[in-house]
């Protein structure tokens, strides 16, 4: 059995200084998907951000891939994240937007926009590379901001809340689709929700948020 | 509505007649000195080559000028208008103190604290410039930008953009119609510069407005003056219309009421962000430093002789009065300004919020705003400096200039006042048994009361400052003090330097106090509006 | 009640500026000029002493009020744009490089003074056709920081042709003559003396380094050796800038001052009056320009001015006699070539020095 992609260690979370949840310990293995949850204003788009490295200087240690990255800029972690709003870059188009991870890891421009368009196809989105931000309806843009974070492959994805913006149905949907596409992409992904249904839908193993430390 | 009274149908009346008079007709005399020469077409003028010259000369200054500004202005919005910390309000009203200072003044504390150091020209002229327009870009864009929540950023990180990038490919965009609005005002602003060009610059740092001076007082060619005023009109809407539409098409990015946020808790961030502060306030503050000391370095050490010296007519550059004369002579304008000003400036105010046709009267009372300084002063000169309609003897025609210049900061400052007042507190006041007009001074009268007291005191800053107009139309009474001030630097000797600097400082004193009246009766309504129904 | 109150003080405070405005500020209504005042228009620099005026008074029983229209060009601009209609009855101060201007608009009224006969030969027939009266003049010349030549053991040039010799490189500062009366002068001087190859000089100049300098004050005292912290041995003045160093110094006063003046390539500036077309006390303006005219205003002129009287015979003061250029053959071009031609010119000066 292969490494966890992603390993917490007594990790603390804290708001504005004050630590309101301690000793953490969590793995999370390749093309799993673990749902975290917890009622509304818990604290866990914090676990998230604290993983990316958004919310710094936190107590205990976060392994990615075998690193150590702690103590890392948000950019070096390869932690991606998705949050309820696609948040998709309005001033670049929808090709651009997906594109924007590689061409920051290096990738050239043309290389950039075959990828983009191959995921682009991949979520289901063909030829799509040209539309301006403002043309997607809601399900369309939580899809390109899935391509966008799965782009630069990244070892381990965040998803705070992404479908609780979109209507039943499809949020349903689109909760299964992305499921079966994170899995496929090998990509350890933590999901946090407050829906037990979604998270047993989409999710490999639920885990409370209260449970998780002291 | 029904409750509306009869009369504010007809608000409009007043404030157009005077622009009509005052503004739209010396601007067709202007058009029509064009051709006034002797076998002269309208194109003659417009082809000679020094316009195109000068017009490239300032473009590249106020290019340049506007770079700088942004590029400082950035930090300074970012740290003045997103972070709480103690002294931030102070900072805040800091940063905006070289907008109201009059650029004689400025021009003058700047070759106090760099002139031996930073030779006249385009350097020091551009210096100059960024200086005055700091608070445009820091308010423009701290307004803008303290809506940001960071997130978008945050995105780019985890994507893998390092902060910086983040700042390029996310913030900056977002900022895109702040940047440009800000940055044609200032670019305009520093096209247009006179005095500032005048007292810090040299060949290099032309501007039309300085050419529309020499071809009146040098050349004594009014054709060409008119010709270069017209075209420098024409340039300045285009930019300000560019402007504006530059502004409008930046790409929506989700914006919440974020407000103040905490200083960041990395030490480096927080220390940036203090420094900047702190920047803020060193840059603010040391040409005014400086000022006042050179007010008061003589011979070889300290001396109060240049104060002293303010009520003795051997301490001016005319006959007619000493320096002391100058700033009553300003404070009379200053008077009358803020009174046709706050006159005018309400009516058109009241038209922009009343019903119908009325509110193109709003708009046309912020023409004046395109209009130069220099190009106000050569048409009211033209129109109305001989007969048939000569008001030389009335003493008005600087009053008038200045009001002209005023009016459109009275409406800007009035009509949003007006507009965030509840309306239905007149309908409240006509069911409680009030006629029309009483309902509506009910409801307007403590809003108008504040604004109009405030927008005046502006006016009256703006008159004790202006420069371009007041020295085309010279008065036989005695200069006014940014008059007396550059008359002053035309002539040797530390007296003369320090009388001007004194003066600039008694200048700086005027300025502050008004502008403290108009910050303590808060120009802004919305946030004094007591017992609302 | 908050209306009317309100209104009142609105109402009150607007009358009350007005008034002030009248009684403060100086005049605001024109008085009607009767037979005892005369209203002279002058620019900045005009001077002339309290007794003077005062005698003037007793003598003639007019009251002399002055009115000031700023610097000569923009108080000749305001008279232009006023031909008929002047403010004022007399004006003194415009010079040969604007006086056609004034003479096209018909500013003037005609008036030859008695007092004419005791102009300087030369001056004399400067009347423009008997409409304005030569009251003083000026000499604009190359200024000399002898101790500076002395000690790089140069001697002082001595022609025009001088400034563009290899000896006296990067020592010249000029003004702008866009900007500046005397840099404009010097202009006119290079064009008298060397007419169609005036441009061919200037470029020479501009090969040697000359510096260009905005207006005659940040010259003299910002780069001239001899006036201030500057390294330029050789400055566009006044003829009469010697005397005025020794006049203005700190006491004790020096022997003698440590500039010259260089007597060729001189410009000569007239100064004149002449009686406004319309004024409203004529009578009174002739008798204005007698007095400036007279013993005493001429020999006044020279310490309160720093110019020349026009008056032959007015006794100088030493520093002059001493100290002052003294020019036979100065430049001059006649007004209305000026006129015509003074745009073109400033033009091609700015082609010429790359500005």
């Amino acid at each position: 059995m292969s490494a966890p992609r992603l390993a917490i260690g007594g990790l603390s979370l804290g708001y504005d200084g004050e630590v309101f949840l301690r000793g953490i310990d969590l793995t999370v293995d390749a093309g799993e998907i673990v749902a975290i949850l917890g009622p509304s204003g818990s604290g866990k788009s914090t676990l998230l951000s604290t993983i990316a490295g958004v919310v710094p200087e936190v107590e205990g240690t976060i392994t990615v891939d075998g690193r150590d990255v702690t103590h890392a800029p948000i950019h070096e972690r390869g932690v991606g994240l998705i949050f309820q709003e696609p948040l998709l870059f309005p001033h670049l188009d929808v090709g651009r937007n997906v594109a924007y991870g590689l061409r920051r890891h290096g990738v050239g421009r043309t290389e950039a926009g075959r990828r983009s368009v191959e995921l682009l196809t991949w979520l289901g989105l063909p030829g799509y590379e040209s539309r301006r931000i403002n043309e997607l309806s809601g399900g369309q843009a939580q899809r390109v901001a899935l391509a966008r974070a799965l782009a630069p492959r990244p070892a381990v994805l965040g998803l705070d809340e992404p479908f609780s913006a979109l209507d039943t149905e499809l949020r349903q949907r689109l909760a299964v689709e992305v499921a079966a596409m994170i899995r496929e992409s090998g990509v350890a992904a933590l999901h946090v929700t407050h829906d037990p249904r979604e998270a047993e839908t989409v999710a490999d193993r639920v885990i409370e948020l209260s449970a998780l430390g002291h | 509505m029904s409750s509306t009274p009869v009369w504010l149908r007809w608000t409009w009346v007043v404030p157009a007649a005077f622009l009509t008079v005052f503004l739209v007709y010396p601007l067709v005399v202007l058009v029509a000195t064009v051709t006034s020469g002797a076998g002269v077409s309208l194109i003659d003028p417009l082809l000679a080559p020094t316009i195109w010259q000068v017009t490239a000369l300032a473009t590249v200054q106020a290019l340049v000028s506007t770079a700088l500004a942004v590029v400082v202005g950035l930090p300074l919005a970012n740290v003045v208008s997103r972070y709480r910390f103690r002294g931030r309000a102070v900072a805040q009203a800091l940063v905006t103190v070289p907008f109201v200072l009059p650029t004689v003044v400025v021009a003058l504390a700047f070759r106090s604290l760099l002139g031996s150091g930073v030779p006249q020209g385009f350097v020091l002229v551009v210096l100059a410039h960024a200086y005055v327009n700091l608070a445009v870009v820091a308010r423009i864009v701290g307004a803008q930008w303290v809506q940001h929540s960071g997130d978008y950023e945050s995105v780019a990180r985890t994507l893998g953009a390092s902060r910086w990038r983040a700042f390029v490919d996310v913030t900056l965009p977002s900022l895109r119609s702040a940047i440009a609005s800000s940055a044609a005002v200032v670019f305009v602003f520093s096209f247009t510069s006179l005095g500032i060009v005048l007292l810090l610059g040299d060949p290099t740092t032309r501007t039309l407005e300085s050419q529309i001076l020499r071809q009146t007082s040098v050349l004594l060619d009014f054709p060409g003056a008119a010709a270069t005023a017209l075209v420098q009109l024409v340039i300045v809407t285009a930019v300000l219309l560019g402007g504006a539409v530059a502004a409008r098409r930046s790409p929506a990015r989700r914006l919440q009421p974020v407000g103040l946020r905490p200083l960041p808790s990395r030490l480096g961030a927080r220390t940036a962000v203090l420094l900047t502060a702190i920047a803020a306030f060193v840059i603010v503050l040391a040409p005014v430093a400086a000022l006042v000391a050179a007010s008061l370095r003589g011979g070889s050490g300290w001396t109060l002789s240049w104060w002293a010296s303010l009520g003795s007519i051997d301490a001016g550059t005319t006959r007619l009065g000493s320096p002391l004369q100058a700033v009553l002579t300003s404070l009379g304008y200053a008077g009358l300004t803020a009174a046709v000003a706050a006159v005018i400036g309400g009516l058109a105010a009241i038209a922009v919020i009343a019903p119908g046709r009325a509110r193109a009267v709003g708009l046309l009372a912020l023409v004046p705003l395109g209009v130069s300084a220099a190009t106000l002063g050569l048409g009211i000169l033209l129109a109305f400096g001989r007969p048939p309609w000569d008001l030389r003897a009335t003493g008005l025609l600087i009053p008038i200039a200045h009001s002209l210049v005023a009016v459109p900061l009275v409406v800007a400052v009035v009509a949003p006042g007006l507009r965030s007042t509840d309306t239905r507190l007149m309908s409240v006041a006509s069911t409680l048994g009030a006629h029309a007009t009483r309902a509506f001074w009910t409801a307007y009268g403590p809003v108008l009361r504040v604004v109009i007291v405030g927008s005046a005191a502006l006016a009256g800053a703006v008159s004790l400052g202006e420069f371009g107009a007041a020295t085309f139309l010279g008065r036989a009474a005695g200069p006014t003090v940014p008059v007396q001030i550059v008359r002053l630097l035309g002539r040797p000797g530390e007296q003369s330097l320090g009388v001007a600097a004194a003066l600039a400082v008694v200048l700086v004193l005027l300025t502050l106090v008004l502008v403290l009246i108009v910050d303590r009766l808060g120009a802004t309504p919305s946030t004094r509006r007591s017992g609302t129904a | 009640m908050h209306v009317r109150s309100s209104a009142v003080l609105v109402t009150g405070l607007v009358i009350a500026t007005l008034l002030s405005a009248c009684g403060g500020s100086g005049d605001e209504e024109v008085p009607s000029a009767g037979p005892s005042t005369v209203r002279l228009l002058a620019h900045d620099s005009f001077v002339v002493s309290e007794d003077l005026v005062a005698q003037l008074l007793d003598d003639t029983g007019v009251t002399l009020e002055i009115v000031s229209g700023s610097d000569a060009g923009t108080m000749v601009a305001g008279a232009v744009l006023a031909a008929g209609n002047p403010t004022a009855d007399v004006m003194f101060g415009v010079d040969n490089t604007l006086v056609s201007r004034a003479l096209e608009a018909d500013v003037f009224k005609p008036y030859t003074s008695p007092e004419l006969d005791w102009v300087l030969p030369a001056l004399r027939d400067d009347t423009s056709a008997g409409m304005v009266t030569p009251i003083d003049y000026g000499d604009v010349c190359i200024n000399v920081a002898d101790s500076v030549l002395a000690d790089a053991g140069v001697p002082a040039p001595t022609t025009l042709d001088d400034l563009v010799d290899p000896t006296y490189r990067d020592m010249l500062v000029v003004e702008d003559p866009g900007t500046s009366s005397p840099g404009l002068a010097f202009m006119l001087a290079t064009i008298a003396r060397y007419g169609d190859g005036w441009q061919e000089y200037w470029a020479a100049l501009r090969d040697n380094g000359v510096s260009v300098a905005a207006s005659w004050t940040d010259a003299y005292f910002g780069e001239f050796a001899g006036g201030g912290d500057g390294d330029r041995a050789l400055v566009v003045s006044y003829a009469t800038s010697p005397p005025a160093e020794i006049v203005y110094a700190e006491d004790p006063k020096p022997e003698a001052p440590s500039t010259s003046s260089m007597t060729d390539g001189c410009y000569r500036q007239v100064e004149y009056a002449g009686v406004l077309a319309g004024a409203a006390n004529p009578t009174g303006a002739q008798q204005v320009i007698d007095w400036l005219l007279s013993e005493s205003v001429q020999a006044d002129v020279p310490l309160s001015m720093f110019v020349f009287p026009a008056r032959e015979g007015t006794p100088l003061p030493q520093v002059f006699t001493d100290f002052a250029g003294s020019v036979d053959d100065a430049l001059q071009l006649p007004p209305d070539e000026v006129a015509a031609n003074l745009s073109t010119w400033l033009t091609d000066w700015g082609t010429v020095m790359g500005r």
